[in-house]
């Protein structure tokens, strides 16, 4: 019973998508707002990687509340899991000598890559969140590997709001300075250079350490549980 | 041949889609669920980076001066979906930690047999 | 001058200071939500005399719109964000003794996200923004539910969030089809480019976006999560969550339908949904035992009613819905508060046990029929002119239609005054003739509970005082085209 009504409501949530899908034919240009970020974003901005640009600097604002969502996910599974204390770490049998060995190695060249990928944000692809969703797979490897091992929590919390207070100082220096909240104050610099694109940089750095973090202690608290 | 060739992301984004609601419609194990949602949101992002593409685009990037940016492809849909995509990570962690709480309170998943409030 | 971004980024910066301060100067957390909602509340006084004449438009970033995102301050988005921000202080006030159990540190960051959430999503312009707003205010709200960490927490933020994710993916679904078609997210863009396409190929767009809204504005027959999840939030949440939350996702809703859209046939439709959810709400709420569900299914029939209003679409209806709006959301939060220490002294929320309370906690009891007596529409409290109005809109419309949806509604508010009136009774008149001795509730929890008391007395007797404000808001969602215009240039 249950399954036929759900299929009938899929059926007509299908037929009224399909029919709106109809009125926009795949591969075309419909855009007039991403054409003009395409012809005037490396003026406007100075990265040259457009999607960044819209990313932090013409939708920044989105970027701040999407960093939000994510450090609302890690308190509130904080929260839910934890009882503000550090429960006992339980007994695991120790991982063989070529793991651990193994394990030791690649972290800081995990770490290195993803440090790279979102300081070169505005120049590659990638940006903050790729690069933080690196280094919280090398946290993680080291949590499967090296199983003895933890690191503060401490360290992460301030990481964190380190990281999302930069964010939101930078935005009312930008507001302090360039009378619009989040406005590209220093200069841009010449185009495809590393000091480039005026506080592109400096936003992607501060939103890769917080994402990073954030990821590695969601994973430390779902570890602590199971 | 043609239509499905022109066509593909949007069916493939779709069913997705419907898998995703199916799921999470129809089945009674709560960690099923979770995953019928990452499929939700997985179908949702592909739509919408399907949407921003032009016919044999390359990727938004001036990597090197004197590039032609008269086909690049849009690039407001993909700073949408990486929004989207870390929204969509946020609300699955939460699920999961909701999932291990319950499981501990009531040593099942099955959401027919949690029904402590009834009306 | 002030800038409305201000409104947003100064609560965001502090709440993502909490937890420096957690490590360094413990006992400060708990301050914090005051004062931030407290800068907020001037912020937006100083804010509403100027934009009853004309919004203050801020463009974040400094380009043009439609070629960045843009806030609207206008009477509505000012309306509204002294509201919450009044609301959450004196709820963060009456929690300072509240909550003392669990993460307290992450208590204090949830809440100021949820309402720096409900903050932006009253203020912004731009339909992308609205959904990382709307879904800022949604996980917190999901956290905030499971706070307690009980059996029957859980169960409810489990079924909320799954409910609200589906939602939520519905509405994003929606706002793709809708820069498929138009190419653009900014909300008075799209609105000013509607009428270019065939009506058929927004009506996708416009069902899905309402029905990803509606499951957090509880319209029928999206509103299953709101009995669990409000009763079992501890009480100074299900005062946010029922005064605000619902509010601020019917407010999204209205946006939409109003503005973007345009939609005129679809109103009718949208009333006939406010009657079946107030109905709905005040028939189960008929047959509660347990005092937090009676008060959340309350909140469904409000909505309902305030969705019925905001239908009517002629200027006294705006008006009268809006009013509706801020009679409920007054009246409410203070009914939770009340509740929360009831049910606190007394050990359980079932309506028998609060048995004799009125002489156990007078002024808390006093409180609490101060806010039943203005939700049911008693003169001289706030809800009385706010169902004068709704009535009098419905009545000056002259369509048979509205009127035989009034004589519903009307028969819905008498079920409210039933059961409500069952509750007043178990209060003062029943209950053990020994004297109990009185335990009332801490000074720090009395005084936000009397200055709601006060609010509504005040503004029930001399509602002249926010009509002015009321008729801004209402026009601003009624025309339309000056809101394109001003944003547009």
């Amino acid at each position: 019973m249950r399954r036929i009504v759900s299929i009938l409501l899929l059926i007509i949530v299908a037929v009224g998508i399909s029919l709106s899908l109809a009125k926009i034919p795949f591969g075309t240009s419909k855009t007039k707002v991403g054409r003009y970020y395409i012809d005037e974003g490396i003026k406007e901005t100075g990265a040259v990687n457009i999607v960044t640009s819209v990313v932090v600097n013409y939708r920044g604002f989105d970027t701040l509340g999407e960093v939000t969502v994510l450090f609302i996910a890690t308190i509130g599974l904080g929260a839910v899991l934890t009882a503000g204390g550090r429960e006992k770490i339980r007994k695991t049998e120790p991982a063989s000598l070529v793991l651990y060995t193994g394990c030791r190695l690649l972290f800081p060249l995990i770490l290195v890559f993803g440090t790279y990928i979102f300081i070169h944000g505005h120049l590659t692809p990638g940006g903050g969140f790729q690069g933080g969703a690196i280094i919280a797979s090398g946290f993680l490897l080291i949590y499967l590997g090296c199983r003895e091992r933890r690191i503060s929590r401490v360290a992460f919390n301030l990481a964190e709001s380190l990281g999302g207070l930069i964010f939101v100082v930078i935005g009312l220096l930008g507001l302090a300075f360039g009378d619009y909240f989040l406005s590209n104050f220093l200069p841009k610099g010449t185009a495809n250079t590393l000091f480039s694109a005026g506080i592109i940089p400096i936003i992607y750095i501060a939103i890769g350490i917080k994402v990073g973090s954030e990821l590695a202690s969601i994973i430390d608290n779902l570890i602590e549980e199971s | 041949m043609g239509f499905l060739n022109n066509y593909i992301y949007y069916i493939g984004a779709f069913g997705l889609i419907l898998i995703g609601l199916y799921i999470i419609l129809v089945k009674r194990n709560l960690i099923k669920v979770i995953v019928g949602l990452g499929i939700l949101d997985t179908g949702v992002n592909l739509f919408l980076i399907s949407i921003g593409y032009i016919t044999k685009g390359t990727a938004p990037i001036f990597s090197r001066p004197g590039i032609d940016s008269a086909d690049m492809v849009d690039p407001v849909p993909q700073a949408l979906v990486l929004t989207a995509i870390v929204i969509g990570v946020a609300v699955l962690a939460l699920a999961l930690s909701l999932a291990i709480r319950l499981y501990q309170h009531y040593g099942a998943l099955n959401l027919r047999k949690i029904r402590e409030q009834k009306w | 001058m002030v800038d409305p971004v201000l409104l947003i980024a100064v609560p965001l910066g502090l709440a993502f200071a909490i937890p420096l301060f957690a490590l360094f100067w413990k006992a400060a957390v708990k301050y914090i939500p005051p004062v931030a909602l407290a800068f907020n509340l001037v912020v937006s006084l100083l804010l509403l005399p100027r934009v009853l004449e004309n919004s203050i438009i801020v463009s974040i970033g400094g380009w043009q719109p439609p070629f960045c995102i843009n806030l609207v301050a206008g009477p509505v988005g000012v309306l509204f964000s002294t509201i919450i921000a009044l609301v959450g202080l004196l709820v963060s006030v009456y929690a300072l003794d509240y909550i003392k159990e669990g993460a307290t540190e992450k208590y204090h960051m949830l809440y100021l996200l949820l309402l720096t959430g409900a903050t932006g999503v009253v203020l912004t312009g731009d339909i992308f923004n609205l959904f990382v707003f709307f879904e800022i205010l949604c996980i917190s709200s999901y956290s905030l539910v499971a706070y307690l960490r009980d059996k029957a927490s859980i169960e409810s933020a489990v079924k909320y969030l799954i409910q609200g994710a589906v939602g939520s993916s519905l509405l994003l679904i929606g706002i793709g089809l809708l820069y498929g078609l138009f190419g653009t997210l900014n909300m008075a863009d799209i609105a000013q480019s509607i009428r270019s396409v065939s009506p058929v190929s927004v009506f996708v767009p416009m069902v899905l976006i309402v029905a990803g809204l509606g499951i957090e504005a509880a319209i029928f027959p999206l509103n299953a999560w709101l009995p669990d999840a409000h009763s079992s939030a501890p009480s100074s949440i299900s005062a946010i969550l029922s005064g605000i939350a619902i509010e601020v996702g019917l407010y999204a809703v209205v946006r939409v339908i109003f503005t973007i859209f345009g939609a005129q046939s679809f109103l009718p439709f949208l009333a006939l949904l406010g009657i079946l959810t107030l109905l709905v709400g005040e028939m189960c709420a008929f047959c509660q035992n347990n005092i937090k569900r009676m008060l959340a299914y309350s909140s469904i029939g409000q909505i309902g009613l305030i969705l019925f209003a905001l239908a009517i679409a002629t200027s006294y209806g705006v008006t009268s819905g809006l009013f509706q709006l801020v009679s409920h959301t007054l009246s409410k939060a203070l009914l939770f508060l009340a509740a929360g220490y009831m049910i606190y002294r007394a050990g359980s929320m079932e309506i028998s046990a609060l048995e004799g309370m009125g002489k156990k906690m007078p002024l808390t009891c006093l409180a609490f029929t101060i806010g039943v007596f203005s939700l049911v529409g008693l003169p001289p409290f706030i809800g009385f002119p706010s169902k004068f109005l709704i009535v009098r809109a419905a009545l000056a419309t002259k369509e048979t239609y509205f009127i035989v949806l009034l004589g519903l509604a009307l028969l819905g508010t008498v079920i409210e005054g039933a059961y409500f009136f069952r509750i007043i009774q178990v209060l003062y008149f029943k209950g053990e003739k020994s004297n109990p001795g009185r335990e009332e509730a801490p000074v720090v929890a009395l005084i936000p509970m009397f200055i709601f008391v006060v609010l509504i007395v005040v503004v029930g007797i001399y509602p002249k005082l926010v009509n002015e404000v009321l008729n801004s808001a209402a026009s601003e969602f009624l025309n339309r085209l000056d809101y394109i215009g001003s944003i547009l240039g």
